[in-house]
């Protein structure tokens, strides 16, 4: 019997073979959405846990990397949506008396807050697709989306972001 | 110094994130088993025993719930 279906019936030996081969892609996957290697392993273990509670709904002919990337997505988004920063926006504008660095940093700081502030789905697209240079077809499988979904949700968290910064006054 | 176009809006986004660190630092396997052997709190028979009795008295004596409520 193979390893996959031996899963299915729920052998803990066949699970732990899986977890062995599938936990580091499925946690680069997650550090690459969440940004924190503490959070991303925490989440990477309740992945695992899901994956085997909901053993009996994998089809042993599946592909179990795209199962478990799904899987983990979801649960990266919850987290997402979860720890959203506060409302409120630094306001000031970038100081412009202040030194290059500092102003580089301080633009780096609120370009990074504006896109944490972006709906989860959003900002999980435009992580991806724009940071992490994923491709289309990987990230929209990993959300339960089309190839066009994706490309709209990035395009829309851009647009978002462009207005944010520009009215708080972050130029390029 | 100008407004941020679409374009501008993707290289900074790759400015503002460096890139991260993919690798796993460990074997998770020891953690997933320690979270599967965790069983939720389960309520105890003799619990649910008193659970359905009182039920059941409430119902065919309504009246008590007046009683109860005229002492709490």
């Amino acid at each position: 019997m193979d390893l996959l279906r031996r899963f299915s019936l729920g052998e803990i030996d066949a699970f732990e073979t899986l977890v062995r081969q599938f936990q580091g892609d499925i946690y680069a996957w997650i550090v690459r959405i969440v940004r924190d290697p503490g959070i991303a392993e925490e989440l990477t273990v309740e992945t695992l846990w899901h994956i085997y509670r909901a053993r009996q709904q994998f089809r042993p002919g599946g592909n179990f990397a795209a199962w478990a990337r799904r899987i983990g997505t979801n649960l990266a988004l919850d987290h997402l949506r979860r720890n959203r920063p506060e409302q409120r926006l630094l306001t000031e504008p970038a100081g412009a008396t202040q030194p290059d660095h500092l102003l580089q940093q301080e633009t780096r700081k609120k370009i990074q807050q504006a896109f944490r502030r972006l709906p989860a789905t959003l900002q999980v697209a435009a992580t991806l697709a724009l940071v992490e240079e994923q491709p289309y077809e990987e990230i929209a499988d990993a959300l339960g989306t089309s190839v066009g979904a994706v490309k709209l949700r990035v395009f829309r968290a851009v647009r978002i972001l462009r207005k944010q910064l520009n009215h708080l006054g972050v130029r390029s | 110094m100008n407004e941020y176009d679409d374009r501008q809006i993707r290289e900074a986004l790759k400015r503002s994130y460096p890139p991260i660190n993919i690798e796993l630092g460990g074997d998770l396997w020891p953690a997933v088993l320690r979270k599967l052997d965790t069983r939720p709190a389960r309520v105890p028979w003799y619990d649910w025993v008193l659970i359905s009795l009182s039920a059941s008295v409430l119902l065919f004596f309504p009246d008590l719930i007046l009683v109860f409520a005229y002492h709490l």
